[in-house]
């Protein structure tokens, strides 16, 4: 079975896994990816939720900090980001929504955007937004990530109003989630990856390990032919002849089927 | 080579052992369950219920909750009655509230209950502000959230999810309801009665009364 086809099942079966409080599962385990508690399906909790909590108005509840980040630390050290590229249920709406995106950066414009210097560092906004939003705000203010989260937005919010018509009106940050959220799609739909790339406070919590996980996308520069198919194909638009253990990489595999060498490889290490 | 896959699988088993140890040793897991993942996030959904009434977690100088609410919000909401003995009002809405819950007590008596309300347990307490305890005529101006100071005097208090924590919420009904017929003045206890059950349906597995 090709890869891709393979990652896309595996990407199926975890979307049924992280909605199968459907059935009626409800567990106490933190998802070590981007979904949210609130969608009526959910099985378990975001990690952000969870980490939110912990420093909330100056309060130090130390199991929600521990708690979440052994989760996606021992995914993080186990795959790394494979977890964005194989298993996070908004991965695989963004591979969904790749094929616009795809279009879009062909555009003239859209490829001077992608490759200018700014690009690479707006990159960290993902890790600004965990520090101020996740724990700064929660910490000191009481303004938490989640009163604006798109994602919570698609998975929570308009499913509950259409499964409870006339039972909730909008709260004073809904204004402010909508426009979020309408951004967001924008995003998804012009940037292949976009929320993965530049926004997602759980992207930033795994890309660390990259550096460390067991698992890893390896180059054989020997092998490369500078064809650059691999950086083309790249969803995370990263420069996968020169990377070595990228924090951008999600292990989606793309460029090891892509290579005419066969130079870029899965490896354990 | 060999050292660095050494150093990765000891970190991978010291992060195994914290998770090991926090399954076991600590309620990491059933919090997350009770407080998150059971509890309907509204901050997640930008929503809050569409109520009748304005319910408030605030009470009077932000005093705490009695004791004899918070224990008693572990088994469903609380309603508080409150009464006098020289009260136009109070005579009106007396039998109605004994009508509703089906229960039968004297307007002097000190009376608690535990009252079934849609198939759901209520703490009713009955608080004659003439013949009651300090202890539950404290909660009078704690919980007269418009100031009002008048009788008869309804609270119901429920629960809420404020920021990931929930907690008592509560509104207080005055006088006779603003409506004209008894009929009215049970529907409308009827409906906020109905309200507070949905709101504590949807808070009451993240709630702990210390």
């Amino acid at each position: 079975m090709k890869l891709q086809l393979k990652r896309l099942y595996f990407q199926i079966i975890l979307f049924f896994s992280a909605n199968l409080g459907a059935l009626g599962l409800k567990t106490g385990f933190c998802y070590p990816f981007f979904y949210c508690q609130a969608c009526p399906a959910a099985t378990s909790a975001c990690p952000l939720r969870a980490l939110e909590n912990s420093v909330y108005k100056q309060s130090l509840e130390w199991r929600f900090l521990v708690y979440p980040l052994a989760i996606i630390g021992f995914f993080g050290i186990t795959t790394g980001r494979a977890i964005c590229g194989w298993a996070c249920p908004i991965g695989l709406l963004q591979r969904g929504t790749g094929k616009v995106a795809r279009k879009v950066r062909s555009h003239p414009i859209a490829q001077r955007l992608g490759a200018h210097r700014a690009e690479k560092y707006l990159r960290y906004t993902k890790y600004v937004m965990l520090i101020v939003f996740v724990f700064l705000t929660s910490f000191l203010i009481g303004f938490i990530f989640t009163d604006i989260c798109p994602v919570g937005m698609l998975v929570g919010t308009f499913p509950i109003m259409i499964l409870n018509p006339g039972k909730f009106v909008p709260n004073y940050f809904f204004p402010i989630a909508l426009v979020i959220f309408i951004l967001f799609l924008v995003l998804i739909f012009t940037i292949e990856r976009g929320w993965c790339r530049y926004f997602c406070p759980v992207g930033a919590l795994l890309a660390p390990f990259n550096k460390v996980s067991l698992l890893e996308v390896s180059v054989e520069s020997k092998q490369c032919i500078h064809c650059n198919i691999c950086s083309n194909v790249c969803p995370m638009g990263i420069d996968v002849p020169n990377m070595h253990r990228d924090l951008e990489c999600i292990m989606c595999g793309k460029c090891v089927n892509s290579c005419p060498q066969s130079g870029i490889k899965f490896k354990r290490s | 080579m060999k050292k660095t896959i050494a150093i990765k699988i000891v970190a991978l088993l010291a992060v195994s052992f914290v998770l090991v140890g926090l399954f076991v040793s600590t309620s990491a897991y059933e919090e997350t369950k009770a407080r998150i993942v059971e509890v309907l996030c509204l901050s997640c959904i930008k929503l809050e219920p569409k109520t009748s009434q304005e319910f408030t977690f605030d009470t009077e100088d932000n005093a705490s909750h009695p004791y004899y609410v918070t224990e008693n919000l572990t088994k469903g909401p609380v309603f508080l009655h409150y009464s006098e003995d020289v009260c136009a009002g109070c005579e009106v809405m007396f039998p109605i509230v004994k009508q509703l819950f089906n229960i039968e007590f004297g307007k002097q008596d000190m009376f608690s209950d535990t009252v079934t309300f849609g198939n759901t347990n209520i703490t009713y307490i009955y608080i004659n502000l003439d013949h009651t305890t300090d202890a539950l005529e404290e909660s009078f101006p704690l919980y007269d959230k418009d100031d009002v100071g008048g009788l008869p005097m309804f609270t119901i208090v429920t629960l809420g999810y404020d920021h990931g924590i929930v907690r008592p919420y509560y509104t207080t009904l005055y006088g006779t309801l603003n409506v004209p017929t008894d009929e009215q003045r049970a529907s409308v206890l009827q409906e906020i009665l109905t309200e507070s059950l949905e709101l504590y349906s949807q808070n009451g597995a993240g709630y702990h009364s210390h």
